[in-house]
């Protein structure tokens, strides 16, 4: 006779929750002590050196600051664009696709666009980057509504459609390649011309790049739009129920088609942004976000400053792995996949643990 | 004595909420047991939990004198227990035989396909069933898919039988072929235990009757000894008055009229075929027919939700055919349909009371934002106005109750002051007290001079309600009855098709003496027939 089942916790209490994924965080950075240890690295270094990305005395502690952000910004952007198609329940899984084609967007303009003042170049690079990127999310969304195709295959298959496309381009070493480095025998992507590539502002040594300071208006803009405009209200409306929407006498199409192309545009800024701050393009250049703004969306329970909070968490956990690892010569930066994995599974248990409790059944007292 | 099922201090809790609480009930051997309680009383969670949904907090369940533990539909199955769910669970794309295959077990779901027909239809026969076991589950009405489900849960093997709110879909006819099969099924030795809030049914059926009140055992009498006033009773816990309000009203001219309209369904079948009538001011035309007549279809046209094939509508002497949603809306046409599910349509369940208030005019402020500031004033006064209970108009709807849900669906359609009001079955699924609540807004309504469509289920309540009925039958007018001068049997014949009253008399139905098209001069015909 089954003796305890789950139920439902009678109050969710955001204290709980929090409490919880700290409870989660803390287990899984002993697992990950456990495996430091046993290869010989003391954890309590390492994790000093990975939660202060490095800073603690070292003289170009601003250069780390620099990389930091620089893995920030196109995680940060990715997943509030993500989070925006998801709150309407559209699952747009695409996100690496949409970089990718931003990405190569922005390096076209980049390479073929000269003569033009360093600005307007990269705001050209960045409008190129939107509107391929828009435009290929408008495509599923156009799909969606008109043959109402699955969302989640067509995004995943773009996924891995434009990583085929710049691996084409970055191994094809002929005369209409401009991608590639002229001077470079084997095929390699070129830099950018000085032109094409991002500056920002000096802070002493510190050079905060413009992208952050777009990454940071988005987070506000992003929260008004959803929280306070029609737009946002009708996001809500149509992933809440569809037939609600029709309703209500919106056209939910349009509704769809539009956030899409928002929601995909971004994530081609997110891409122009990241390539002329690099100043190349690369296959990797997307550094998982469109995965990783996956989770950081749903960890966040699509709430924008959520968003924002884990984004800078996720951040630090894999710069701070990376420059870790520079100092120990057993391990490098793929711990932070490992330990990033074991945080993740922890803090759904939380999640879990704070929403569930088990009970224990008792027996009619009369019996 | 030994009981079928005897439940013992059954407790169940859903957070903070006792869906259950320490409730007891015995079913006899070979009886029909109605379990009857107000919306939310528990009645549905406690029979669940029979049929292995939940699982209890505390207490015990005896089966035929032994105690028993339900983890699993798996088990309620092995132990004789077969429920019959208010909405059915058969897979639309397979035959009636092919749904009750899919659910055999162990030494029966190796049989051959035409030795499972012949047990079937065994079955069937020893029952009365009628029953086609090669139809297709998306060509069956609701009575047949209704059928299929009983005689699903009997091929199973089922002893103890639990329905839950079966008359609900079924006109008065299909109630009665219904309650025959119920009776033969008592007389074979079963017991059933049968949910509904519907008075006259369980005076009708039930051997015994178990009252539950907020999840609370009230008590169990036999029907024989009771009245359909000492339940209600037992089941709201005060004097209920039962007398539904018509209140008569000087009537205007008709301000809607719909004149040979056809619309089809998603499938592309007629579903409303050239169907005429009209509504005035300061009346309720309720509307009657079998679930699944064209009453979904004839909602959206006139919202502009759906295209019109053929046919004309004219709102205040205007034609509003091919109007977007929003213009229908301006003109002051309203319509709330309240779906199976009670949230699909109408109400945005995740969003709060204030998000859902603005759902049909979110877009007249000027200017990309949203206006929550007026939204949630008219939250409050809906809320105050219609007694919503709600911990405040932040609550998202999905955690309201379903009385409160359509209190507020049916308050945000009447805050814009609308001079037609359609609203389709408003009352599903409420109890009493909500339901007569939902009525004196209608009523409200009508005495403004608001001209009231009144989709419902329930013959009752329209005959008590409404001014005059329409009967549709495949989305065919069957003619428009005054409530003063019909019977239950009558609608019901209509409803089956079985009897058209649209020429009676040399009369047509559905057109109006004064109406206000242009091309109706000669046709000086009649307001209602049977008038």
């Amino acid at each position: 006779m089954k003796k305890y089942h789950l139920v439902r916790r009678p109050r969710q209490s955001l204290g709980r929750l929090l409490i919880y994924y700290l409870i989660g965080i803390v287990i899984s950075l002993g697992i990950g002590a456990i495996l430091l240890a046993s290869l010989g690295i003391n954890p309590f270094e390492y994790y000093g050196r990975m939660l202060t990305i490095g800073m603690i005395g070292n003289k170009y502690a601003y250069k780390n600051v620099e990389g930091f952000l620089k893995i920030l910004v196109p995680l940060l952007i990715t997943s509030l664009a993500l989070g925006l198609s998801f709150k309407m329940r559209f699952w747009n899984i695409g996100g690496e696709g949409e970089f990718l084609i931003g990405a190569i967007s922005a390096a076209i303009v980049a390479f073929n666009v000269t003569g033009l003042p360093r600005p307007l170049t990269i705001v050209l690079m960045c409008v190129a980057a939107m509107l391929s990127s828009g435009l290929l999310g408008l495509a599923v969304a156009f799909f969606k509504v008109k043959f109402n195709t699955n969302e989640t295959l067509v995004t995943l298959m773009i996924n891995y459609i434009m990583l085929y496309v710049i691996t084409y381009l970055g191994k094809t070493k002929e005369d209409w390649n401009f991608f590639l480095d002229p001077k470079s025998a084997r095929p390699i992507f070129g830099k950018f011309p000085e032109t094409g590539i991002m500056t920002g502002i000096k802070i002493g040594n510190f050079n905060l790049l413009w992208s952050v300071i777009i990454a940071i208006a988005l987070i506000v803009l992003i929260y008004v739009y959803l929280k306070y405009t029609k737009h946002g209200y009708e996001i809500s409306v149509v992933g809440d129920s569809n037939a609600t929407a029709k309703y209500a006498g919106m056209k939910v199409g349009k509704i769809i088609m539009r956030t899409m192309f928002i929601s995909s545009a971004l994530i081609g800024l997110a891409a122009g942004l990241t390539a002329s701050s690099s100043g190349t393009i690369s296959e990797t250049i997307t550094n998982n976000v469109g995965w990783t703004g996956i989770v950081v969306a749903w960890l966040s329970k699509l709430n924008t400053p959520a968003i924002a909070v884990t984004s800078v968490l996720i951040a630090i956990l894999q710069f701070g792995c990376k420059t870790a690892a520079t100092k120990y010569p057993s391990i490098d930066s793929n711990f932070a996949d490992l330990l990033q994995g074991i945080i993740l599974f922890s803090v759904l248990t939380a999640d879990f643990c704070a929403t569930f409790t088990i009970r224990k059944k008792e027996d009619a007292k009369n019996d | 004595m030994e009981y079928a099922i005897e439940l013992k201090g059954i407790s169940k809790q859903f957070g903070t909420l006792f869906a259950n609480k320490n409730v007891n009930l015995q079913l006899k051997k070979s009886e029909i047991l109605a379990l009857l309680g107000e919306n939310g009383s528990g009645k549905t969670t406690l029979m669940n939990m029979l049929s292995g949904i939940y699982m209890p907090d505390s207490g015990s369940i005896f089966i035929n004198g032994k105690k028993v533990s339900i983890s699993s539909p798996e088990d309620s199955a092995k132990l004789g227990i077969g429920m019959v769910h208010q909405h059915f669970k058969l897979i639309e794309r397979f035959s009636a035989l092919d749904n009750i295959r899919i659910g055999l077990r162990e030494d029966k779901s190796f049989l051959l396909k035409k030795d499972t027909k012949n047990e079937v239809m065994k079955m069937a026969e020893k029952f009365g069933f009628d029953i086609d076991p090669d139809k297709l589950v998306s060509n069956m009405s609701v009575s047949e898919k209704q059928t299929l489900e009983i005689l699903k849960v009997l091929c199973y093997g089922a002893k103890i039988i639990i329905l839950d709110e079966p008359t609900a879909v079924l006109t008065v006819q299909e109630i009665d072929k219904l309650f025959a099969v119920l009776r033969k099924m008592k007389e074979e030795g079963h017991s059933i235990i049968i949910i509904t809030h519907k008075l006259n049914e369980v005076m009708a059926i039930s051997d015994r009757v178990t009252v539950l009140r907020h999840g609370e055992y009230i008590n169990t009498v036999n029907t024989a000894e009771t009245d359909e006033k000492m339940l209600t009773e037992l089941m709201v816990g005060r004097k209920v008055n039962l007398f539904i309000e018509r209140p008569p009203i000087e009537k205007t001219k008709p301000l809607l009229e719909i004149r040979g309209l056809t619309v089809k369904n998603d499938e592309g079948a007629v579903a409303v075929d050239h169907l005429d009538f009209y509504i005035r001011g300061g009346e309720i035309l309720g509307v009657a027919g079998i679930a699944g007549s064209g009453q979904k279809e004839l909602c959206e046209a006139i919202a502009g939700l759906r295209p019109i094939v053929e046919g004309k509508m004219i709102h205040k002497g205007e034609n509003i055919v091919g109007l977007s949603p929003k213009k229908i809306l301006e003109k002051g046409i309203s319509m709330s349909f309240i779906p199976e599910d009670r949230l699909g349509m109408g109400l945005a369940p995740s969003l709060s009371i204030t998000d859902n208030m603005i759902l049909k005019n979110y877009s007249e402020p000027k200017g990309p934002f949203i206006d929550r500031k007026s939204a949630r004033e008219e939250a409050k006064k809906v809320i105050e106005r219609l007694k919503v209970v709600t911990p405040s108009t932040e609550t998202p709807v999905r955690k309201l109750s379903g009385g409160n849900v359509q209190k507020v669906l049916l308050g945000r359609e009447i805050k814009s002051g609308p001079n037609v009001l359609i609203t389709a079955y408003p009352v599903r699924g409420l109890d009493i007290n909500s339901s007569y609540m939902i009525y004196n807004i209608l009523n409200d309504e009508k005495k403004k001079d608001v001209g009231i469509l009144f989709i419902g289920e329930d013959i009752d309540v329209m005959m008590a309600l409404c001014d005059k009925i329409m009967v549709i039958c495949h989305g065919k007018l069957q003619g428009v009855v005054n409530s003063n001068h019909t019977t239950k049997e009558e609608i019901g014949l209509m409803m089956t098709g079985a009897l058209n009253l649209v020429d009676k008399g040399g009369k047509t139905a559905g057109i109006a003496r004064d109406s206000g098209f242009a091309d109706n001069e000669e046709t000086n015909e009649t307001e209602e027939a049977g008038l």
